[in-house]
């Protein structure tokens, strides 16, 4: 029988074999597996074991493909079929390892890099996350500092109206110079939160270039000098004399550039240059470059060093300032460039396009016959308010009460549990509300929209403002939205409290 | 008792069933994917009591991104299955079961074995939030790599079969 079932097939690349009903063989070739007849066919190989169950009930055939008969040192790689006969199986092996070879490789590419683009999105969703609980922890831990330096700062401010000796004096201008670099320092994590989250929107405004390169000039000259540096600035004669963009934050930018040059230059000048790249319709096209001749950045560095927290060796600060750059640049669609040189010097470079007017903006006119003029104090008012203070926290509590006491007109009732808030507002005559937005049970701006809807004019009508350390322009318009008048974001000035004070009890 | 009883082992592709399956048999393992194409099939048995033993004929199928393509010749015959998932690719287990139904319904009533493999690439508590978070029941977490729990899946897997069968037998007589 075989040899009539040979004579039709290529006789080497085909096996055929006999068994009985239980799997004994009893006839076969010997062409791809070593079979020996009367022998159990499941010791040729643990495939052919299985054959009375895949034969069960009264199945005729069977066909498998892509078996691996082979062994580590022969391989094949096999299509098999098993047919019912009257006394026993037919089986038929096909070698088609050569066909499955090309398969394999194929499957193998495939595989491959299906498995590691799965990886790669792991990897990237793996660091969003770290990223996301980096920007939460820093948004929620300078939360949390806010509160106390608001009253660092309002207890520093009146103590120096205290009567106090030269020494004491002494501390207390370092202690200011402190708190003002802890602020800075504050403002920087706050501004990498905000950039990290999408939640810094740019606030473009026409300005006057020459007096925003004069105050950079005049600021960083003084700094330098304190180290012993030098300071040049030079800039396009041809840039126009107004530019639209977002003043603040390309000063930012900017300060963060110069800062990082003088904390790191010992010797040398630091220069800053911008040039006009090209000017089109009513856009100019400028470079600003920040060079100095500092230690250098490590080539190694050079990836790593715009990422938050990275600094070069032991320096002040909290290595936020070139996190700070990248992000405010790519929000305004440029890029921070680094040449760098050990032992040489640094240099960032960016490019910007800015909008000029084409017409020149009317001035305030009196404005220029103004003599220059010191901040000034607010006037003072002799009328006599009474103020709701609500606030849980004591500590705020004590400096803002501290911080409106001196001026000597306002009684101030403090209440710290919300839901007492409305009954305060109803039964006593308030001439302001001081509203802390984060209370327990009942936030402030739910206080303010129960306050506005309240039916009795003199109570509705209460000035409010909002205090709080939240300082997301969303928020901050919420809370308006809300019905507040005003919202001072923590850590304020007591001077930036006293005048929204006045100005909404005019 | 001797008896021979037919093992699937299935899943998607690079989960690791040749690896759970060489550590099992020849308590090996290598770090290299090769991808597995077809079906290969090892054989090894397993002392289930003093006088008893289960030959587990172990099919290793080729992985595959749809249980539902699985050849119906692969599973002639079939005992027990083992469906293995990687715990690092949630692509492996998201449709574990769509994919469980499809083979209730190819085999029914074939005792399974659910497995999450590679457990020593990810942090247990990592592993327990994400299987919790999208309700996936499994039978046994393992590792091919270090050898955590492999034995004891086949080993469970030869018992139950072992069981079925006095209990077939059982009722024969």
């Amino acid at each position: 029988m075989l040899k009539e079932l040979r004579e039709n097939y290529n006789r080497d690349k085909f096996q055929f074999i006999l068994t009985d009903l239980t799997g004994r063989v009893v006839q076969s070739d010997q062409t791809l597996l070593s079979v020996e007849e009367n022998v159990a066919i499941g010791e040729a190989h643990p495939f052919f074991l299985s054959i009375p169950e895949i034969m069960d009930a009264g199945r005729e055939t069977a066909t498998f493909h892509c078996v691996q008969l082979g062994t580590p040192m022969a391989r094949l790689t096999a299509d098999i079929e098993i047919h019912r006969k009257k006394d026993g199986f037919l089986i038929v092996i096909e070698d088609l390892t050569q066909h499955y070879r090309s398969y394999q490789k194929m499957a193998q590419t495939r595989n491959e890099s299906i498995i590691d683009s799965e990886l790669i999105v792991l990897k990237n969703h793996e660091l969003q996350e770290r990223e996301r609980f980096k920007n939460e922890f820093i948004q929620n831990f300078s939360h949390e500092l806010r509160n106390p330096l608001t009253n660092i700062i309002a207890l520093t401010n009146i103590l120096q109206r205290t009567d106090l000796s030269e020494e004491q004096l002494g501390i207390l201008a370092v202690l200011k110079d402190s708190t003002s670099n802890l602020k800075l320092m504050l403002e920087d994590i706050l501004s990498i939160a905000m950039i990290a989250k999408g939640k810094l929107a740019l606030n473009p405004s026409v300005f006057n270039f020459p007096h925003f390169i004069e105050f950079l000039k005049l600021t960083y000259t003084t700094r330098a000098k304190e180290k012993g540096l030098a300071f040049s600035v030079t800039t396009d004669e041809k840039i126009p004399e107004y530019l639209e963009g977002d003043r603040i934050r390309l000063l930012q930018v900017l300060t963060n550039l110069c800062d990082n040059a003088v904390k790191y230059t010992k010797e040398g000048t630091i220069s800053l240059h911008v040039a006009l790249n090209q000017k089109r319709a009513n856009t100019a096209s400028l470079r600003f470059s920040v060079k100095d001749t500092g230690p250098g950045i490590p080539p190694e560095s050079l990836g790593t060093i715009l990422e938050s927290f990275e600094q070069l060796g032991q320096t002040e600060g909290v290595g936020l300032g070139l996190a700070i750059v990248k992000g405010l640049l790519d929000l305004m669609g440029s890029t921070i460039k680094i040449e760098s040189e050990v032992g040489r010097g640094s240099h960032f470079y960016f490019d910007l396009k800015l909008q000029f007017p084409l017409r020149e903006p009317i001035r305030p006119a009196a404005r220029k016959h103004l003599p220059p003029t010191k901040a000034k104090a607010p006037a003072k008012d002799t009328q006599k308010y009474r103020v709701l203070l609500v606030e849980d926290n004591e500590q705020v509590q004590t400096s803002l009460f501290k911080s409106l006491i001196e001026p000597g007109n306002f009684f101030i009732d403090v209440v710290s549990d919300g839901a007492l808030v409305m009954q305060e507002v109803v039964n006593s005559k308030y001439d302001i509300i001081l509203m802390d937005v984060n209370l327990p049970n009942i936030t402030g701006d739910q206080l303010t929209k129960a306050i506005r809807a309240f039916p009795f004019k003199d109570v509705k009508k209460i000035p409010i403002i909002g205090i709080t350390a939240n300082s997301y322009k969303a928020q901050i318009k919420a809370y308006k939205k809300a019905g507040m008048n005003a919202v001072i974001t923590k850590p304020f000035e007591q001077n930036e409290l006293l005048k929204t004070m006045q100005r909404l009890l005019k | 008792m001797n008896i021979s009883k037919k093992i699937v082992v299935l899943g998607y592709f690079g989960v690791g069933k040749t690896s759970l399956i060489r550590r099992f048999v020849e308590n090996s393992f290598s770090n290299d994917y090769k991808v597995s194409i077809g079906v290969h099939i090892v054989k090894k048995t397993v002392q289930v009591s003093t006088d008893d033993t289960v030959s587990l004929i172990l099919w290793d199928l080729e992985g595959t991104d749809d249980i539902a393509s699985v050849r119906e010749s692969y599973l002639l015959g079939t005992h027990g299955i083992i469906y293995v998932f990687d715990v690092s690719r949630p692509s492996t287990f998201q449709s574990i079961e769509k994919d469980l139904e499809a083979l209730a319904k190819k085999v029914p009533g074939v005792p399974t074995q659910v497995v999450g493999n590679k457990i020593d690439l990810v942090a247990s508590e990592e592993v327990d939030a994400t299987l919790t978070e999208k309700g996936i029941s499994f039978d046994y977490l393992t590792s091919a790599k270090t050898g955590e729990k492999v034995n004891e899946l086949f080993e469970h897997l030869a018992k139950i079969l072992a069981l079925d069968a006095e209990r077939i037998k059982g009722k024969l007589q």
